[in-house]
């Protein structure tokens, strides 16, 4: 009878631990392992993975500014059979998806359908590749001028995905693959603004300040697990020379008018990002070689 | 244990999982998701997708976190099982919780609002629900440079 009522408890706790309160911060620690992500709750690493854009918006802005498609900027698709770690997967599938949204961008076809295969081998091998409906883009790539088609396929397959990982607790290998994407359009970025010298790029260099607090705040979250702390140093690395950025925010008036059943928010209030040529070229530079040791 | 208990136990488990793992498990959020999704309008790409999810009004609040980019304008666009955005309001704050946008204006659920952005920063998004009867919903988040 002690067994039944053991049981009885044990599938009663079950069945509660699946409705976690969306609002418990501490967790309690079962294992070594799971020791620091402990501290943080799921919800929280979720809220912050959450909260870093999509590299998506600066690939806009590279082709905005009117700068050609460089493929060589990219990363090689003969590299992906090198990545043999979920480590390196995850990151580099995070690069290669930063390179299929610029293709998509730029309706380079056939490059996407490369970057493409090369997403889905590395998603098979981190077993999330299900997520992923490389049928529908390689046909919606394959028929070109469907760009918008193919950006919001592109993207929430990548949702999926995240959500999946967080589900799993994965969040390791989620931030992995934001921290990769997110590097590869800086790197991006940077070598576009050494060419150009546009100020719309340098001042997004800039602001990427905001978005690598993020990052290296998860990222600190899993500093025991293997190849972490080489990443999280060098980030910490070009954290120290962001800290000579300065982002000043001028409070001004936010009004809302309705147009045609439409909300419109207005603002005056502005950010103003003063960073220093010599700040530009060392983040230009430690992006670089961050990015190199991501995709070798 | 006897054959009885054995089968009363499992019952008793497979029970308990079920229930608790549907029991707030109604709100097809894909669904109001890809709703929301077709009201994005042209020009604005994709870029992200919050559930709203008020486990049947025991949730009041449902945050996120943004980071938003300057000289970009971000469109919200909801859909709950209430029809529309009936039933959910979106509000967003900026990084000292001040109140930059409603959807809800002169006791009229909107859709959603653009937001025409100055200030990169990090933003705070707040679904919550008023005279609700489902509790559940979706947005997507668009943006335009």
């Amino acid at each position: 009878m002690k067994k039944l009522y053991f049981m009885f408890i044990l599938a009663l706790l079950l069945g509660c631990g699946n409705n976690n309160a969306s609002t418990e911060e501490v967790s309690e620690v079962v294992t070594d392992e799971t020791a620091t992500t402990a501290q943080v709750s799921d919800d929280i690493i979720s809220d912050i993975l959450q909260a870093i854009p999509s590299p998506l918006e600066i690939s806009f802005l590279i082709k905005e500014v009117g700068t050609k498609y460089n493929s060589t900027n990219l990363n090689s698709i003969d590299l992906v059979s090198n990545y043999n770690t979920s480590y390196q997967q995850a990151l580099n599938l995070g690069t290669y998806a930063t390179d299929l949204g610029y293709a998509n961008l730029y309706g380079k076809n056939q490059d996407v359908l490369s970057f493409l295969n090369c997403v889905k081998k590395l998603a098979d091998n981190l077993n999330i590749g299900q997520f992923f409906d490389y049928e529908t883009i390689r046909q919606l790539a394959s028929n070109s001028g469907n760009v918008d088609a193919l950006l919001q396929l592109t993207q929430q397959n990548f949702e999926k995905i995240n959500y999946h990982l967080r589900e799993k607790k994965q969040e390791n290998l989620s931030i992995l693959i934001l921290t990769g994407g997110w590097v590869e359009a800086i790197y991006l970025t940077s070598l576009v603004h050494q060419e150009t010298k546009n100020k719309q790029l340098k001042e997004k260099i800039g602001e990427q300040k905001v978005v690598l607090e993020q990052i290296l705040m998860v990222l600190e979250i899993y500093k025991t697990k293997p190849n972490f702390s080489t990443l999280i140093n060098d980030l910490k690395e070009l954290q120290k020379v962001y800290n000579g950025v300065e982002m000043k925010t001028i409070v001004g008036k936010t009004r809302t008018v309705e147009k045609n059943g439409e909300l419109i928010v207005e603002t005056d209030t502005q950010t103003v990002v003063n960073i220093s040529d010599d700040d530009v070229q060392k983040i230009t530079s430690l992006v670089k070689s961050i990015r190199n040791k991501i995709v070798k | 244990m006897n054959m009885k208990n054995i089968v009363f136990v499992s019952l008793i488990a497979v029970l308990s999982v079920t229930m608790s793992s549907n029991a707030f498990a109604q709100c097809d959020v894909e669904s109001f998701s890809n709703k929301a999704l077709k009201a994005l309008q042209p020009g604005f790409t994709f870029v992200k997708s919050y559930k709203i999810d008020g486990k049947n009004g025991v949730r009041k609040n449902i945050d996120y976190t943004c980071v938003f980019s300057k000289d970009t304008s971000y469109m919200i666009r909801m859909e709950g099982k209430d029809g529309g955005p009936n039933g959910i309001v979106a509000v967003l704050f900026d990084s000292n919780r001040q109140e930059l946008a409603t959807s809800y204006v002169n006791n009229r659920f909107f859709p959603g609002w653009t937001y025409k952005c100055k200030a990169t920063g990090i933003y705070y998004l707040n679904f919550s629900f008023k005279e609700s009867q489902s509790y559940c919903g979706a947005a997507v988040l668009g943006f335009r440079r």
